[in-house]
């Protein structure tokens, strides 16, 4: 697993302007391409989102939706209750699960068969452990 | 010379189509057109939207560009000014009147004077803007949750996105609050985005005109899309957007109407008693989006 992309530096890298908002379809591209240009092979990834203002479900699905199809578990933090508005239905339409990462303890987004699965990856991989209250926590490195 | 295209006193979306009339039957003719919008009272974002898209038509046609004599009343133009019609309106008429120099909206109702959509980078500013804005009007007018004024945000870059995406030219969005009295006693924000480009059925027609068959139309096309969140593209993230917009609306009794070559479709709450589909209209350019949040939490009437 590499270092968490801050997702709001790519998106003051990709777009002109000093914007805040993940917003449009050609903006999703641009910071998708830039973020899988970092990521190469990995199959692990974590992206930051810490100081992106809003996300719309275009840009959700350009970025998130997309990246999954070369990233096998995606590791989302900073995710505000507005961030979850655009991901959540983007994950439904496409059946994929991310995983919301908020201090240690993990939540996966997504339909339930597609959060099922990415459950049993994390835990395979010892990368999450199930807490005795029955909630994901990241194991200890 | 020139034909008359009749601007109605009240300009919203409910006069809308006594102006569409009035263009089609302008447009028929290869004569000059002459919007006449004197003797205009009011004109809310979707009047103001409508009538660019009709003076971007016309340029599009090729046709000479058409004549458009300003509000006498001192009182409406200063309106419209603040507004930012006639900067968006100086490129496509000639302006017969004499336009007051005053900026456009620094004053709390009008949210997001009328902007210009072409490109993605136009869409940044919109977001950036609304959010800058209306939070407050919002929160403390409206009684929306502070939070969900992301999602406000959101529709709002969804509705222009479909300009970007779908329409082959440019358009305009306008957003603006009113105290409703008459129509609902509650104070509301209005949205509107429109272009004069292909519309909805040239851009749904290659994937879905054979799965409706003879029933393909106008009124069809805004069905597929609205309704059934389809796409022109096979990939499954594509129509999240108006489904999004829908969902948001629905979430604060909010009101969507797409107007579109000959047709209208409208998902309307309790307090609103518009049409589901309208077929049959006069033809007018491209397509016309409105949204509108009214107040919450003190009742309809």
């Amino acid at each position: 697993m590499i270092a968490p992309i801050d997702v709001h530096a790519v998106l003051q890298e990709s777009v002109p302007g000093p914007y805040a908002d993940l917003v449009t379809r050609p903006t999703g591209r641009a910071v998708r391409e830039r973020i899988e240009r970092a990521l190469t092979d990995a199959t692990v990834a974590t992206m930051d989102f810490t100081g992106v203002r809003c996300i719309d479900y275009s840009c959700a699905d350009e970025i998130v939706a997309k990246l999954l199809r070369s990233v096998q578990i995606l590791l989302l933090q900073g995710i505000t209750d507005a961030h979850r508005l655009a991901i959540e239905p983007v994950l439904q339409g496409h059946g994929l699960a991310v995983v919301i990462q908020t201090g240690t303890l993990l939540e996966v987004l997504g339909p339930p068969e597609a959060a099922e699965a990415v459950c049993e990856r994390l835990i395979e991989r010892r990368l999450a452990e199930r807490t005795a209250g029955g909630t994901l926590a990241l194991t200890a490195a | 010379m020139t034909r008359l295209v009749d601007v109605p006193q009240q300009f919203d979306d409910r006069s809308f189509e006594q102006f569409a009339s009035s263009f089609a039957q302008g447009a028929a003719g290869g004569e000059r057109l002459l919007f006449d919008a004197h003797a205009t009272e009011w004109a809310s974002p979707y009047g103001f939207v409508a009538l660019l898209v009709a003076g971007q038509a016309v340029q599009g046609a090729g046709r000479e560009r058409p004549l458009l004599t300003i509000p006498a009343n001192p009182r409406v133009l200063s309106y419209w000014t603040r507004a930012g019609f006639f900067q968006q309106a100086q490129a496509l008429f000639e302006i017969h009147g004499k336009v007051p120099k005053i900026k456009p909206a620094e004053e709390s109702d009008v949210l997001l004077p009328v902007t210009a959509v072409r490109a993605a980078e136009d869409v940044h500013q919109v977001v950036s803007h609304i959010q800058q804005r209306a939070t407050a009007i919002l929160t403390s007018q409206l009684g929306i949750d502070p939070k969900a004024t992301v999602g406000f945000a959101m529709a709002l870059s969804e509705a222009c996105q479909n300009i970007v995406e779908h329409a082959g030219t440019g358009g305009w969005v306008a957003v603006q609050r009113y105290e409703w009295k008459r129509r609902l006693s509650k104070k509301v924000v209005v949205i509107a985005v429109g272009d004069a480009g292909v519309g909805f059925r040239h851009t749904l027609e290659p994937t879905q005109s054979k799965r409706f068959g003879d029933r393909w139309g106008d009124g069809a096309a805004l069905e597929a899309a609205l309704i059934q969140g389809t796409s022109r593209f096979r990939d499954p993230g594509r129509g999240q957007g108006l489904k999004g917009i829908r969902s948001y609306l629905s979430r604060w009794d909010g009101k969507i109407a797409i107007r579109s070559g000959s047709a209208r479709i409208a998902i309307a709450p309790s307090w609103d008693d518009d049409a589901p589909l309208t077929e049959g209209l006069s033809a007018f350019p491209g397509s016309q989006v409105l949204l509108i949040i009214p107040e919450q939490g003190t009742g309809t009437s």
